[in-house]
């Protein structure tokens, strides 16, 4: 099979097939369960299949009716590749979790839509079809965030909605401004029209409003903490893997990979990302709901990424995508094991747990594994993320944005020692005995796999990193292919 | 031969209205449906000869020569299928159920009015049907002979009165200045003296008369009343196409055809579009009456359409009727929808009702897929339409009114999703326990209607090049 076609498979198969999986959910939920399972595994394998060829310095493009649709190179792939390891531990899991509520066919139907339709923006070549994925992943969001049903958490679901879609409409004028500069939607053209001038600063702050709204920076981030109400597979799916990376990749595809912007924002957008970084982690010290806290975790550590994009160094970006990685793997995981204490518990509220890990040994050590990746201790995967984006920053000269992360590093080793210290250990608070156990089996197993991998993308960081090089080449190939043509580099 | 599509169903009424009573009142539903349907057909192919060839000795029963360019094909083809829509309501409705045969004939009497207005080229044919299509509308807005009725039916007949006067006065005035009524000789007329006050008075009366009758700001008031009082299938066919055909399309065709861009028009234009827009959305986010909050929706997009036209370029002109079109597809199914969740439940009071879905859930869903499309969320239609509607305005360099745009598309997902927390999405209220979807005459149209409103969103790459390309021949 030719290397196009496997490369459309990944945006098909998992957009197309949720369609059907709440119609053949109604007579199997057995089938329906492991069709949902095979299309995200069709998109991992699809970004597994594409590694070879991208890591060799080719790119891909899907022309359809002399459009170009999809387009494929190692940044791409990457991200791809990271989405759907995630998302299908995710799927994996929610077998176990989800089987307790009603509504489950359009949860499967929602989640696979969402993840294909990430996959969607991961490709996409045209401004337009990028819009297009990212308005459905806010439809799928609304409709998981909502899923209880409960009046508050409708409201809530409308508030994450109204948010993301309002930063999405000013990023669309922000595309408009673009077409209006260059007359095209198409990424390769607009790149060919600009010819390496950086585009205009309206359109940059425009777009930026929309991506920091998806990817919940400060200020736009209130809608993210609130979304915890969602089921906890879910939550995993947004906060850690999938949805807040959006407006992370789409920075890095818009402004790194396809475009220059002004040298002025390398500044801007890390300044933005150190007060969010240090808000965020202020008020996970504070949160006592579990899901609330990770939550103001991740925002916190999106800081982090955001500073190693736009730092506007290789290390730096390097970094940053490293990050995408280790954050999603660790942050899904500490979700994960969230939502079988939350479910075992009945309760979110850590100051009224304790001693859970008499009981639930796996769940836990998982914890701890993710845990630890996400405080950035060696040699946990997010060590490496971490050092290289902070190693970026210092060699920008960005002394003093350099020292707020090293401080929200800090307060992240706090916060999250607080929390396991607060639900595995000293005396249990809860009313029930005995404490509830371990989750079921599927459920055990993927927070299991997921702190195996924190600790293994440690210990074997050739290979991703071998990954994110290969992409950061292709990127600064771009830029300097560009300053090339302005002849700033002989 | 276009001339039929006003002369069928003319005889269409007479031939229903035969001695045969009981015959003819089981056939009433399928000659109006074969009607909708037909003209739908004849809608889908341009190419047909019926569009090209002259009227036969029938035709010449009307006193003008119809003509017809890409811009009533759209129309037609709106109106067939909002018209076909409203019969499957008036059938599922029991507040129909009596006189189900003179509504259907009141229908059918609209459909030949507006029709009509689609086909004449001269503004006094013009100004009889939109006057044919309105009496149409008062009967059907009143036929539940309720108190809200009368009062909804009332507000319209007294400003729709004031519409006519205006528009009959202009007439008067422009018959004055070039001697004939046809659009040819008054844009001759107007082109060759255009800062006459005469003229400017008269095209003065005309936009305020066909802003009334499309429900624009500042002059909506009788809209919410005439759309919340009316019976199920009126609301669909009032809400559909009635004003838009009477007040937007008017407006299209005599700015294109007649008047001409001028900077005071567009200035016009896009100033009442944007307040239509932005009042409408904002006074939507207050109501709890299901209909009365899809009323203001109506007013609030069609601000859209005319901040399209206000455009004063091609683009925006597509825009506007791609726009015109889509609302007819998603504000009929909204209607349908909000007619399947009166019936079922008994009530229009939003804050009574929760979690329908999981009772309805063909209804929710289909709900869903309106209301995202209202909002402007792709891949749906009203996306593509709003899209082309703000880069115009973008391009024409109207800027702030482009923001403005997106900004309400802000506002209109605001309230849909009030909307749908309240009716459908969340936990079942209490009493609403044994809640039945309704039956498949309100299904069918339901669905159909969201297919299409998919279907020309995830089809948009073939639809621009063949079907609105050619209405670019307008300018």
């Amino acid at each position: 099979m030719n290397l196009n076609g496997i490369l459309t498979l990944a945006v098909v198969v998992p957009f197309v097939g949720a369609f059907i999986l709440p119609v053949i959910g109604r007579w199997s939920e057995r089938l329906r369960n492991g069709l949902s399972l095979i299309f995200v595994l069709v998109s991992l394998v699809a970004a597994v299949a594409l590694i070879p060829t991208v890591t060799a310095g080719r790119t891909l493009l899907v022309q359809w009716a002399g459009f170009n649709l999809f387009y494929a190179d190692t940044l791409a792939v990457f991200m791809a590749f990271v989405s759907s390891l995630v998302g299908a531990i995710i799927v994996l899991y929610s077998f176990g979790y989800i089987r307790h509520y009603s509504w489950r066919n359009e949860y499967y139907f929602m989640v696979v839509l969402f993840l294909g339709s990430m996959m969607g923006i991961v490709f996409s070549r045209n401004l337009l079809i990028l819009y297009l994925f990212w308005e459905i992943t806010a439809i799928a969001c609304w409709r998981l965030i909502g899923f209880f049903r409960e009046k508050s958490y409708v409201l809530k679901a409308d508030k994450a909605f109204l948010v993301t879609v309002f930063g999405a409409l000013v990023m669309l004028l922000g595309f408009i401004t673009i077409y209006h500069q260059t007359g095209s939607f198409d990424l390769g053209q607009i790149q060919e029209t600009l010819q390496g001038q950086p585009i205009s600063n309206l359109a940059v702050t425009l777009i930026l409003f929309g991506i920091l709204s998806k990817s919940a920076t400060v200020p736009l981030h209130t809608w993210l903490p609130d979304a915890g109400v969602a089921p906890s597979p879910v939550t995993a799916l947004l906060h850690a893997a999938v949805l807040v990376k959006i407006g992370v990749y789409v920075y890095a595809r818009l402004f790194l990979a396809s475009w220059t912007i002004e040298p002025v924002w390398h500044t801007i957008i890390p300044a933005i990302a150190a007060v969010s970084a240090l808000v965020a982690a202020g008020a996970a010290l504070l949160e006592t709901d579990l899901k609330r806290l990770i939550a103001y975790s991740t925002i916190s550590q999106i800081g982090f990424i955001f500073l190693g994009l736009a730092i506007g160094n290789e290390i730096g970006i390097a970094g940053g995508l490293l990050y995408i990685l280790m954050h999603g793997i660790a942050k899904g995981g500490l979700f994960l094991c969230a939502g079988i204490i939350e479910q075992n518990t009945h309760t979110k509220d850590i100051t009224k747990m304790g001693g859970l890990i008499a009981t639930m040994p796996v769940t836990a050590v998982s914890f701890l594994l993710c845990a630890f990746s996400v405080m950035g201790i060696p040699p946990f995967g997010g060590f490496f993320s971490k050092y290289m984006v902070m190693t970026g920053a210092v060699t920008s000269g960005q002394i003093a944005i350099a020292l707020t992360f090293l401080v929200g590093a800090f307060l992240t080793i706090i916060y999250l020692f607080r929390v396991f210290t607060l639900v595995f250990f000293g005396e249990s608070k809860l009313a029930v005995r005995p404490l509830p156990a371990e989750g079921s089996p599927v459920m055990v197993f993927s927070v299991a796999l997921l702190g195996a991998l924190s600790i293994l993308s440690g210990l074997f960081i050739n290979f991703p990193s071998h990954f994110v090089q290969s992409a950061v080449q292709q990127i600064i190939w771009v830029q300097s292919a560009v300053n090339q043509i302005l002849g700033f580099i002989p | 031969m276009p001339a039929l599509l006003i002369l069928i169903p003319l005889l269409a009424i007479l031939a229903l209205n035969l001695p045969w009573k009981s015959l003819m009142n089981r056939l009433a539903f399928w000659v109006g449906l074969a009607l909708c349907l037909v003209q739908t057909g004849l809608a889908l192919q341009p190419q047909s000869r019926f569009w090209h060839s002259p009227s036969l000795w029938l035709g010449n029963l009307l006193l003008f020569e119809p003509s017809v360019d890409h811009l009533s094909l759209v129309m037609f083809l709106a109106i067939g299928i909002v018209g076909a829509v409203t019969l499957f309501v008036c059938r599922y409705s029991t507040a129909c159920a009596g006189n189900r045969f003179m509504v259907i004939n009141v229908l059918i009497l609209a459909l030949t009015g507006m029709n009509g207005v689609v086909l004449a080229n001269d503004l006094f044919s013009l100004y009889v049907f939109l006057e044919i299509t309105a009496v149409a509308s008062y009967i059907l807005i009143a036929f539940e002979k309720g108190r809200d009725a009368f009062e909804g039916a009332f507000k319209y007949l007294i400003l729709s009165a004031v519409a006519t006067v205006m528009i009959l006065a202009a007439l008067a005035l422009l018959m004055l200045t070039a001697g004939d009524l046809s659009f040819a000789a008054i844009q001759a007329a107007i082109a060759s003296s255009p800062h006459s006050r005469v003229v400017l008075a008269a095209i003065a009366l005309l936009m305020v008369g066909l802003f009334i009758k499309g429900g624009l700001v500042p002059f909506h008031g009788w809209l919410p009343d005439a759309y919340s009082a009316a019976p199920a299938a009126a609301s669909v066919l009032l809400a559909g196409i009635v004003t838009k055909t009477t007040g937007i399309y008017t407006l299209i065709r005599l700015v294109t055809s007649v008047i001409g861009y001028n900077d005071t028009l567009q200035t016009l234009l896009l100033f009442v579009g944007a307040a239509s827009m932005l009042i409408g959305a904002l006074a939507a986010l207050g109501q709890s009456d299901f209909k009365r909050m899809l009323a203001y929706s109506s007013i609030s997009q069609v601000g859209y359409m005319v901040l399209g036209l206000g455009a004063g370029t091609v683009l925006g002109m597509v825009g506007a009727i791609f726009h015109l079109f889509n609302h007819a597809i998603f504000k009929s199914l909204l209607f349908v929808n909000a007619a399947a969740v009166e019936q079922q439940s008994g009530t229009r009071d939003m804050n009574r009702m929760g979690g329908l879905a999981e009772k309805m859930p063909v209804t929710g869903w289909t709900s869903v897929v309106a209301f995202l499309s209202t909002a402007g969320i792709p891949p749906l239609a009203g996306f593509w339409s709003k899209l082309i509607i703000i880069v115009a305005l973008w391009e024409a360099g109207y800027t702030t009114y482009a923001a403005l745009a997106v900004l309400a598309s802000l506002l209109t997902l605001a309230y849909f999703l009030s909307m749908q927390r309240r009716v459908f999405f969340g936990k079942l209220a209490a009493g609403f326990e044994s809640l039945k979807e309704g039956n498949l005459w309100i299904l069918v149209p339901a669905c159909v209607l969201a297919l299409i409103t998919i279907g020309i969103g995830v089809g948009i790459p073939w639809l621009f090049e063949t079907f609105m390309l050619p209405i670019r021949s307008l300018l």
